[in-house]
């Protein structure tokens, strides 16, 4: 054994170093994260559980739920839009004039059929996007561009990649998002649907439950499990219970009973309804976009 | 163990290989000095030197720095929302539909959709009491001057909100309006009916 020093100093070295990438590092640039400041606000963010939700993340975990389903969305950039909300005192003809005279400048030679695409048509109505998936230096030149010429315009700066395109967050998760979990259920198989903004989504705990109950009810061809046992079948007593789970028809108990859910299956609602991940932060800036829909 | 394993000892041959020193040849480490070379550049480029807010899309903590978002009419919106949901939205709602026997809708009413902003900001600024017909119903009830106590810039943002989420489409309001407007009012809150509303200059 006239090596076995160095075998042993091999050791120790290999593991140090995996320990230092894997617990060191980690440790020393997110074990401080704190609670946020929402951009543009004075709201703190990520918002504290209630106890119901802190228990439901641990119903969440022992039902396996971080197997099929990922709490992390991704994107591949932001990019920004300028739009046109007011004309000022020019007409509108003068305006595409004046957008015509822009796309000869060989700055805006990238962008010259853009321009030209999208005022080919135009008939005065505002809000009109002037440029869109442009880079911050450009959209800030335009911007002034149209100060200058009079007119008045918004800049918007908007997250784009695969997992937004498919509505599941506007925004990539940061770890400020996980501040309260423990543990963190990022999950890494996604068989179902990422669940970061669950609770944007599908805002309705009886929607919710019913997608437990019977997960074919909302999505015909799911493929997730039923979580009956997180249920209780019961007969009607004197008066239905008002927490009763309404089910569509083909997935409805017998004419006298009902579906109530157990303390577990509330908890697990609870979690599912606090995930929201749609505020922005420093290190995810966008502008939120106020929903157009009543 | 036989005799013959023991037989052919030590002697070498001519043409046997034997280990000689020799140096690494160059190309490996030239090859070896490129990739470490490119590596760098590549790190430099994406690691964002390690920098805890820099996230897969950002390249360094000054192009994120470059992509927060300035204050402006959008801004002015969104910090409208918070201050409207925390201040208004208990009665009007969070979808600005109102509520029955509390407050009337925001979302589509008439009175928010105005096109100048002096009735619609005496709303806040001096409170409602008696009648006021909204969306062809009458509500007769009283809204305290819930704007009277918030700083400019934030019953801006709320009216610049309110006028544009919910599918309504009207201009925003600035701080400098809302200035404009209180200096006219002086300081005097007295609640207003919907006909006294109509009466003052749009």
């Amino acid at each position: 054994m006239k090596t076995g020093i160095g075998i042993f100093f091999a050791t120790v070295f290999a593991l140090g170093a995996s320990w230092c990438g894997l617990v060191l590092a980690p440790t020393l640039q997110l074990g401080g994260a704190k609670l946020e400041t929402v951009l543009n606000s004075t709201d703190t963010y990520p918002v504290q559980r209630t106890g119901d939700a802190t228990l439901g993340l641990q119903i969440y975990r022992a039902n396996g739920c971080a197997a099929c389903h990922t709490e992390q969305v991704r994107q591949d950039g932001v990019a920004c839009e300028v739009s046109l909300t007011g004309l000022g005192n020019n007409p509108p003809d003068g305006f595409k004039k004046f957008l015509q005279s822009i796309e000869t400048l060989p700055e805006w030679q990238d962008h010259s059929k853009e321009l030209s695409a999208a005022f080919a048509t135009w008939d005065g109505t505002l809000p009109k996007v002037v440029i869109a998936w442009t880079d911050k230096d450009s959209a800030d030149k335009m911007a002034d561009l149209l100060k200058a010429a009079g007119c008045k315009s918004e800049s918007r700066i908007y997250a784009f990649g695969p997992d937004i395109a498919r509505d599941w967050g506007v925004r990539h998760s940061v770890a400020a998002d996980f501040l309260y979990d423990n543990p963190v259920q990022l999950g890494s198989l996604r068989a179902g649907p990422d669940l970061a903004n669950v609770g944007v989504r599908m805002g309705d705990a009886n929607i919710q439950l019913q997608h437990l109950y019977a997960p074919q009810a909302g999505a015909k061809n799911s493929t997730m499990p039923a979580f009956r046992y997180l249920f209780e079948v019961k007969k009607i007593g004197d008066a239905p219970s008002p927490d009763a789970v309404k089910l569509p028809k083909e997935f409805a108990p017998a004419a006298d009973y009902e579906v109530v859910p157990k303390p577990e299956a509330r908890q697990l609602v609870a979690y599912l309804l606090s995930l929201r991940a749609n505020v922005p932060l420093y290190e995810a800036p966008f502008t939120p976009v106020i929903s157009a829909k009543p | 163990m036989s005799d013959e394993s023991n037989s052919g000892d030590c002697a070498l041959t001519a043409d046997e290989s034997t280990v000689e020193r020799s140096t690494v040849p160059m190309w490996i480490v030239v090859f070896t000095l490129i990739l470490l070379f490119v590596g760098g550049i590549y790190f430099d480029r994406h690691s964002g030197w390690f920098n805890p807010q820099v996230y897969g899309s950002f390249s360094s903590a000054e192009q994120l720095e470059a992509y927060q978002p300035k204050s402006g009419a959008a801004a002015a919106r969104a910090h409208g929302k918070v201050v409207y949901e925390a201040v208004c939205g208990i009665c009007h709602g969070l979808d600005g539909r109102g509520k029955p026997g509390q407050a009337p809708a925001l979302a589509g009413s008439e009175w928010v959709l105005t096109k100048g902003i002096n009735r619609l900001a005496h709303i806040p600024l001096q409170g409602v009491s008696g009648v006021i017909r909204v969306e062809g119903q009458d509500w007769n009830l009283n809204m305290a001057a819930m704007g009277a106590a918030l700083p400019d810039e934030d019953l801006a943002g709320v009216l610049s909100y309110i006028r544009s989420a919910w599918g309504n489409q009207a201009g925003t309001v600035t701080a400098d309006d809302i200035k404009k407007i209180r200096a006219e009012m002086g300081k005097s809150v007295q609640p207003m009916s919907g006909q006294q509303i109509m009466s003052l200059p749009d």
